[in-house]
């Protein structure tokens, strides 16, 4: 029977109970998040690189002006015409600086993006089946861990010689999971103890729907701050490689061929111009990236009362 | 532990065999062989190249040629360097000694300066101090190395002059004098401080935490109870129990700073192991570049196996099995 008190009474009388809905633990971490000033500055500031990296073309001129070569603009000081004034090529440094940081972010978004998946669907598979599977598959992380990640990337990369940005996106991706899947294993293995994930699979939920629907979202915030993570050393490794002459081809401007410029010691000591805007840029995304990161684990830490 | 170290030492056999499988099939795939830096660059007769091949076993089936390496690596030799003209082991023993200089300078100046602020910031936790040494920390994990590297170079070699800006040795300086010694110790000092300050983070934050949290245990609640001085129960008794976790980061840090050293020393030209294996990618120079992809990876086996020793050493309460 339902109980009927409210029928009773009119409904000015009485103000209507309010549902005393809790707050999710997504709701929370959220203000949490909103409250750390730091962390928030770092996000407006890595929307507005990304912006600004995206509207690369509007802003200044299309990709193609960027390569072109002028000799009378050489080596130019920063000045009203250029803002971050000319290369030794005389290409304009501040559009190539926005350019650079389209292909950059996006190679850095993609490979985060790619690492990822690959980590959580090890990760996820190991940690829920356990027995053989997790053996085999954790065996197999173990060996791939043994590669030292910078070497290895330069070798695969000399064998695709004419490679693309796609091959160094999946060159990178391949080397670099074992962490994710290791970590997200071990957070999987403790959160399958609990009585919901039973309840699923009595109430006859498939593996995969009982991973995806009820163990992923209960690791999110996990995967979450380690993609931050994942984001930040994938920017470095990026620059690092292109830096080396081992990333993406020279003709496209990145914000490590950028700083190629500067292995060249006259630019490096007297045309500083041509250096420091990318790796300026560089850094301070980086930074704000890792910001950001400590933000988000502070804001899913239960325990922290910031 | 011995037991176990040796037990340790036979299960990487297979991993090392399945690593140099990998190497080999890598340097197999990669375009152009051994074949162009080898022969007689006039004489493009294409019988004498075909009889060159032959010779040099080029055309034998993959297999034969990778037991054939094999064969010689298990012996130490690693074949010859087509660019040197010389055996890789021997151009390796000249170009390690730089990498070890690097790499433990490196080291110790990352010890000991993580000692230090770690030491300061975990007795005057949250103190302006503290702030300024969690700027460094976060400014030093921002910063890739080879953007410090640069400016580094651009600070310290171009604008001041203090230290040159590349290689290892001055030119005409004879072996075995002080004046040797102080060139190398010139020229390792700029890339030892930037591998070392840039990875002092890691440990500062380790070292701090874990002393804030110390500070708080029972132990420590008794020494101020019985009245030792506030610097003693510090550097006595907290240091020392928060010094150990951090010396099992140890056996990371052996692969870490030769996988780091490829592209300081390629911003330095400073010739050790990773400006020589980035001058042999280039130069396709295989049996070099197998040769320290073999080692590094080994080494990355050994640094595991270092840390988890050490792990059991410091803590008998993790029993090694």
């Amino acid at each position: 029977m339902e109980p009927s008190i409210s029928h009773q009474t009119s409904p000015g009388l009485v103000e209507p109970a309010k549902p005393q809905k809790s707050q999710s633990p997504w709701a929370l971490a959220r203000r949490k998040f909103l409250r750390n000033k730091i962390a928030i500055i770092s996000l407006v500031f890595l929307l507005i690189v990304c912006a600004m990296s995206v509207l690369a073309e509007p802003l200044t001129m299309p990709v193609e002006e960027t390569a072109k070569i002028n000799l009378t603009q050489m080596s130019k000081e920063p000045s009203a015409d250029h803002y971050f004034g000319t290369d030794k090529s005389g290409r304009d440094v501040f559009a190539r600086t926005l350019h650079g940081g389209k292909t950059s972010l996006l190679l850095a978004f993609s490979i985060t993006l790619a690492v990822i998946t690959i980590g959580t669907l090890v990760g996820a598979t190991a940690g829920y089946f356990g027995g053989w599977v997790d053996n085999a598959l954790m065996r197999f992380t173990d060996f791939m861990m043994n590669f030292p990640f910078l070497l290895f990337v330069i070798v695969l990369k000399s064998i695709f010689i004419e490679s693309s940005t796609g091959t160094l996106i999946f060159v990178i991706s391949v080397l670099s999971w074992t962490g994710t899947a290791r970590l997200v294993r071990s957070k999987v293995m403790a959160e399958k103890e609990n009585e919901y994930i039973m309840s699923a699979v009595s109430i006859g939920c498939s593996a995969p729907k009982t991973i995806f629907k009820h163990l992923l979202p209960n690791v999110m915030s996990t995967i979450i701050v380690q993609a931050t993570i994942t984001l930040a050393a994938m920017i470095v490794a990026e620059t690092g490689l292109s830096f080396l002459g081992f990333g993406v081809p020279i003709n496209i401007p990145t914000w490590g061929n950028m700083l190629q410029e500067a292995r060249s010691p006259d630019v490096l000591t007297s045309k500083w111009w041509i250096w420091i805007p990318p790796a300026a840029v560089l850094t301070f995304t980086i930074l704000s990236i890792n910001f950001i990161g400590e933000g988000l684990k502070d804001a899913f830490n239960p325990k922290s009362n910031r | 532990m011995l037991q176990y170290t040796i037990r340790r030492l036979i299960g990487m056999i297979p991993i090392i065999f399945l690593i140099s499988v990998v190497v080999f099939t890598l340097a197999k795939l990669m375009p152009g062989d051994a074949l162009s830096g080898k022969i007689d660059p006039l004489n493009s007769d294409p019988e004498y190249i075909e009889e060159m091949r032959e010779k040099m076993g080029l055309n034998d089936p993959i297999p034969v040629q990778y037991v054939r390496w094999m064969g010689g690596v298990v012996q130490g030799d690693f074949g010859d360097s087509f660019v040197h003209k010389r055996p890789v082991m021997e151009l390796i023993g000249d170009r390690l000694p730089n990498t070890i200089i690097l790499g433990l300078s490196a080291l110790l100046i990352t010890y000991l300066l993580a000692f230090l602020m770690g030491r300061y910031s975990g007795r005057f936790a949250y103190s302006f101090g503290d702030y300024l040494v969690s700027g460094f920390n976060y400014l030093a994990l921002a910063i890739p190395s080879f953007v410090a590297a640069l400016v580094a170079i651009y600070v310290f070699a171009i604008n001041l002059g203090w230290v040159p800006a590349s290689g290892s040795i001055g030119s005409g300086v004879e072996a075995g004098t002080l004046e040797y010694y102080l060139s190398k110790a010139k020229h390792t000092v700029l890339p030892a401080i930037v591998l070392g300050a840039m990875a002092t983070a890691a440990y500062t934050q380790f070292l701090r935490n874990d002393m804030i949290e110390s500070s708080r245990k029972d132990y420590v609640r008794t020494a101020r109870a019985k009245g030792t001085k506030e610097s003693a129960i510090y550097n006595k008794h907290i240091l020392r129990n928060s010094i150990i976790p951090i010396v099992t980061l140890l056996g990371f840090d052996i692969a870490n700073l030769f996988g780091g050293a490829i592209i300081t020393e390629t911003i330095f030209t400073y010739p050790g192991i990773g400006y020589l294996f980035v001058e042999s990618v280039n130069a396709r120079d295989y049996s070099v570049m197998m040769a320290i992809a073999m080692m590094l990876t080994i080494l990355t086996l050994i640094g595991n196996l270092v840390a988890d020793l050490l792990y059991g050493l410091v803590d008998p309460r993790i029993r090694l099995s």
